[in-house]
């Protein structure tokens, strides 16, 4: 008898539950059902979340203890070995044939590089920040985190939680000031997406402006402003 | 470092910026690693497990936005949940639990945490509404992270009857922080 069991059907019974994982009483294998429902029920996930945020504060009693110098070294070596770039290479390093195959691509990517930029990147005017925005709204699970980089005047989207329903597209907007909405694309399906940012539209796109998305007919809006629903909007931020 | 410090270092790093998430290490790792130690209570396992902590917020970090938690609380979270499936997986009930207790309690007393303030007044005055000893079950198996099973044996009451206490502890605790 799994708590899961004796617990689910009831009324609550999730709430607690999710109490029960987030305290830290249960066994293994209740432990595994809890994180697969957090990572599969946004609504399971949510009891979970507001029961870290009631009992969080006594994570105050929690010391700080400093970890030894070697072990940030060893967490980059776990995520980043293939194309490290350490500090202190290390002689396995030095001798390894995956360094040097790494080391030999990115030299040819780098001249590619240089052959090609004065033709793809015409000299940009004022080379200004990245910007974050953080897209939500209440009473939508759409999500989205924006990274505009002037540079290279690109907008990456991610989506955090949400989906379009069947013949219909989202379509991110830009709203400066009290113009009316200027559109930025449909976004194209998948997590992780990227979208052109036009001139006209990069002149205006600034720390402040408000990303908005809507929804709207597959293709996009058929009028040039927006026709459905903004499912999320937030403003752009400096980092 | 201000809270919003930090949530622009998880957000960066979400962003699979290395520059920010060094950062981020130096800011917080001594806070997870305390907490790594607490639950592990031992230090070759609470090393182990902090690596594998940095290696899940650098590839969960996007997660952070759709938590209500403040960013160190998010934090924290994830490097509580990840020693206690740690030592879930390791630990046999018995054996440490007098280990456990030597160390159980540098922790600050209640009313130390409540100068802490705000919000975190609650859950303390809830807490109190308690009977002492279901209190201290529920406080040592947030910061220990003790099973239903270790729990029983340091109350020296049958599994289920644990089971009862607690659930019945966490059900006036959500009426009080509800109320």
């Amino acid at each position: 008898m799994t708590l899961a069991e004796d617990n689910g059907p009831e009324r609550g019974g999730d709430d607690l539950f999710a109490a029960e994982y987030v305290l830290g009483v249960l066994a293994t294998d209740e432990r595994q059902i809890a994180a697969r429902r957090i990572d599969t029920e946004a609504g399971f996930a949510r009891l979970v979340d507001s029961w870290e945020v009631h009992f969080s504060p006594m994570a105050a009693a929690y010391p700080e203890i400093e970890p030894p110098a070697s072990l940030k070294p060893a967490v980059d070596r776990r995520l980043f070995a293939s194309s490290s770039t350490a500090t202190q290479p290390s002689a396995g390093l030095w001798s390894s044939l995956g360094f040097w195959r790494g080391l030999a691509a990115a030299a040819v990517a780098a001249l590619a590089i240089y052959v090609a930029v004065p033709y793809l990147n015409p000299p940009v005017v004022a080379p200004q920040e990245r910007l974050v925005a953080s897209l939500a709204a209440d009473g939508s699970d759409v999500k989205y985190l924006v990274v505009y980089d002037a540079a290279r005047r690109d907008v990456g989207l991610s989506l955090v939680s949400g989906e379009r329903a069947a013949g219909k597209d989202f379509e991110l907007w830009m709203i400066e000031g009290k113009n009316a909405p200027v559109s930025m694309g449909v976004i194209p399906a998948g997590q992780t997406t990227h979208l052109a940012v036009t001139p006209a539209v990069q002149q205006k796109l600034a720390q402040g402006a408000v990303l908005a998305v809507s929804v709207e007919p597959t293709g996009g809006s058929p009028t040039g402003q927006p026709t459905g629903p903004v499912v999320a909007a937030g403003d752009l931020k400096g980092i | 470092m201000a809270p919003q410090d930090i949530s622009k270092l998880i957000v960066r790093t979400s962003m699979k910026d290395r520059a920010a998430f060094d950062l981020l290490y130096r800011q917080t790792s001594a806070k997870l690693f305390g907490v790594c130690l607490r639950v592990l209570n031992d230090r070759g396992d609470a090393e182990e497990a902090l690596q594998e902590v940095f290696v899940k917020i650098w590839t969960k970090a996007d997660r952070f936005a759709v938590s209500d938690l403040s960013p160190i609380s998010w934090l924290v979270a994830i490097a509580r949940n990840h020693a206690i499936d740690r030592i879930r997986a390791r630990r046999v009930p018995a054996a440490h639990i007098d280990a456990a207790l030597d160390v159980a309690d540098p922790a600050p007393g209640p009313e130390a945490m409540v100068v802490a303030g705000g919000e975190s007044e609650r859950i303390y005055h809830c807490l109190d509404e308690l009977e002492k000893d279901r209190a201290a079950a529920v406080r040592g198996a947030y910061l220990n992270g003790e099973s239903y099973a270790e729990l029983a044996e340091r109350h020296r009451v049958p599994l289920n009857t644990m089971r009862t206490w607690l659930r019945r502890s966490l059900l006036k605790l959500r009426e009080c922080l509800e109320r």
